[in-house]
């Protein structure tokens, strides 16, 4: 790897599409593999790895990648100290604690694909209930019994109407993230600054 | 039981040799600067306020006391110099250099590798504080990058001069960590939420969304005083120019004004050291006046961490270079720091079929030393060298 090439680790989906998008107008020459089942894409301004949204935190803390692009929310359940130095705003969204409509018991039980936002959340809250981890179809704990609360990523809240359940309360706040190596921001300014400074132009302009 | 508990390592020769080798540079680094060697206990009386206090990994002593295996050597060393040098921890201006070496354990959160147990080196200047100390820490952290083979590039940074800032802003003191912690991520979208869920505005809270961004070469410097909203945020980037003053060379040292961690212990200029191809940290420390004694400043490096990130240059040679059966004159070569072992065969014809098998290139026996194996221009240049060291009068024998 020379002193400047850069690694990046973007999540596979609809927000690779997006994160392109936005590397490209910032002046990344990037090139896509035409498989399918490529994992990594080596290109002129940048390699790129694709991989789940969950696992960009750990390539790019470890260094294995120099920047990424995830979720807020992906960041705030790994406990990441990564450097975020741009609001991408695409992929928005809001962690939000879910009951089924009109529920008004006391919450003992929270289903999550995020448990430690769900736990973070109870224990300011105060509460005693417990955090059950899913790895999918959370709204469904809620709906057989599982669990009476669930925390997840609401984005249009249409699924929640279609399933009877509604938004309680709003926990965070999320969209997409361009995530540095502490490291790398440092002994890669040289690409990476103008890098920020492109992608801020076009995200808040 | 068999197997390891959860975040150890056996270190097979290849491993143990190289850290040995690294630690023994970086006492010699240290040594050859006035640092003196200190130890203290691995074990320790469980304190509730200890800094790294959610890491002990906690034992009961025969009474009821609770004791902790050490997790961080700056605490022990702290309570070192207020028992040895109550003067110091008093307050005294009186520079002690110190230096440790040693294990420590992390109960609860592993690092990335997963390590639990690691090896902690590091030096503390006490009962000092002043740019040319903050410069002489940050030098020899430069120096145990160096030591090691690596180049080193070190982030520096003041983080007195965002505390500044969130004074200045009059920032709730419940507040501050969170936004500290938001402007050490260089997360603006953090940052900014936080400005305006706080209602803050004017000149410092200006320098609070954009200090995230002053880092860089020295020119960042004059930024920080051009968005300095009061004295104290000018005195900490005047301490940084001091630092920087102490180096003919600081081009290696990247500064980053953005740089919080750790708000309520660093109260001073703090670094990170890094390498190329490397994502992690390779050591860290800083300044922390009245955290833990009146005036210090230290770093400590994770050895195995520092050696992970050190390639390693094909098989490292340990075996030994000389088999010997009983001959005296081995003595001389192993004083000249020769490896010479002993052959376990007896006579000699055995002895060199053991050498040969051990791969051991030369066998002294009866005063002479032959080649074993195939001949080659290193073997005789080898075989040279060590025929002088036989050649030549030991000392005291002349």
């Amino acid at each position: 790897m020379s002193a400047q090439a850069l690694v990046l680790a973007l999540p596979k989906g609809r927000v690779l599409e997006d994160a392109l998008a936005a590397l490209r107008a910032a002046g990344l020459e990037l090139t896509m593999s035409e498989d399918e089942r490529a994992l990594r894409h080596d290109g002129p301004g940048a390699t790129v790895l694709v991989m789940r949204n969950a696992d960009v935190p750990t390539y790019v803390e470890l260094g294995v990648a120099d920047a990424g692009v995830v979720g807020r929310d992906v960041l705030l359940e790994h406990g990441s100290r990564l450097y975020a130095p741009v609001d991408l705003g695409f992929a928005a969204c809001r962690l939000s604690l879910i009951r089924p409509a009109g529920a008004s018991g006391p919450v003992r039980r929270v289903a999550s694909k995020y448990p430690r936002v769900a736990a973070e959340y109870l224990r300011r809250l105060g509460s005693p209930a417990e955090v059950v981890e899913l790895s999918g179809n959370v709204e469904l704990a809620c709906l057989s019994g599982l669990a009476d609360a669930v925390v997840d990523v609401v984005q249009t809240g249409a699924t929640l109407r279609a399933n009877g359940l509604t938004e309680v309360d709003v926990i965070a706040r999320s969209s997409a993230r361009f995530v540095v190596n502490r490291a790398a921001l440092k002994l890669k300014a040289g690409v990476l600054r103008p890098l920020v400074a492109a992608l801020r132009a076009r995200a808040e302009g | 039981m068999t197997g390891l508990p959860d975040g150890t390592r056996l270190a097979p020769p290849e491993l143990a040799a190289g850290r040995e080798l690294a630690l023994a540079r970086l006492r010699e680094l240290y040594g050859s600067w006035g640092y003196l060697p200190v130890e203290v206990p691995a074990l320790e009386l469980f304190d509730a306020h200890h800094p790294r206090e959610t890491q002990a990994f906690k034992l009961t002593d025969r009474g009821s006391d609770v004791l902790a295996l050490r997790s961080d050597f700056t605490p022990a060393l702290a309570h070192l110099v207020s028992t040895t040098y109550p003067a110091v921890a008093g307050g005294a201006h009186h520079p002690l250099r110190l230096r440790y070496a040693g294990t420590v354990w992390h109960a609860n959160h592993p690092d990335l590798a997963g390590a639990r147990e690691f090896t902690q080196v590091g030096i503390e200047l006490v009962g000092v504080s002043n740019a040319r100390a903050d410069a002489e820490i940050i030098h020899l952290a430069r120096e145990s990058v160096r030591a090691v083979g690596l180049a080193p590039r070190l982030e520096v940074g003041n983080p007195a001069y965002v505390r500044a800032l969130l004074e200045a802003a009059a920032v709730p003191r419940e507040q501050a960590p969170t936004l500290a912690d938001a402007i050490d991520r260089k997360d603006r979208a953090d940052v900014l939420a936080l400005v305006g869920a706080l209602g803050l505005t004017g000149r410092a809270a200006e320098a609070i969304v954009r200090v995230p961004d002053l880092y860089g070469d020295e020119s960042v410097l004059d930024e920080a005083r051009a968005l300095a909203p009061s004295d104290a945020a000018l005195q900490a980037v005047d301490r940084l120019e001091g630092v920087l003053a102490e180096f003919e060379d600081a081009s290696e040292l990247l500064l980053d004004l953005g740089l919080a961690r750790r708000l309520s212990y660093y109260t001073g200029v703090t670094f990170r050291a890094f390498t190329f191809d490397y994502g992690q940290p390779l050591l860290g420390g800083g300044r922390y006046d009245g955290a833990l004694l009146p005036y210090a400043a230290g770093f400590s490096l994770g050895l195995e961490r520092l050696m992970e990130a050190v390639p390693t240059a094909g098989p490292v040679d340990l075996a030994p270079l000389v088999l010997t059966l009983d001959d005296p004159a081995a003595r001389r070569l192993r004083a000249a720091g020769v490896r010479v072992a002993r052959a376990l065969a007896a006579e000699p014809a055995a002895a060199e079929a053991e050498a040969r098998a051990a791969r051991v290139p030369f066998l002294l026996v009866a005063g002479e030393l032959r080649t074993v194996g195939a001949p080659s221009a290193d073997v005789e240049a080898r075989r040279r060298e060590l025929a002088a060291l036989l050649a030549a009068p030991g000392e005291g024998e002349a």
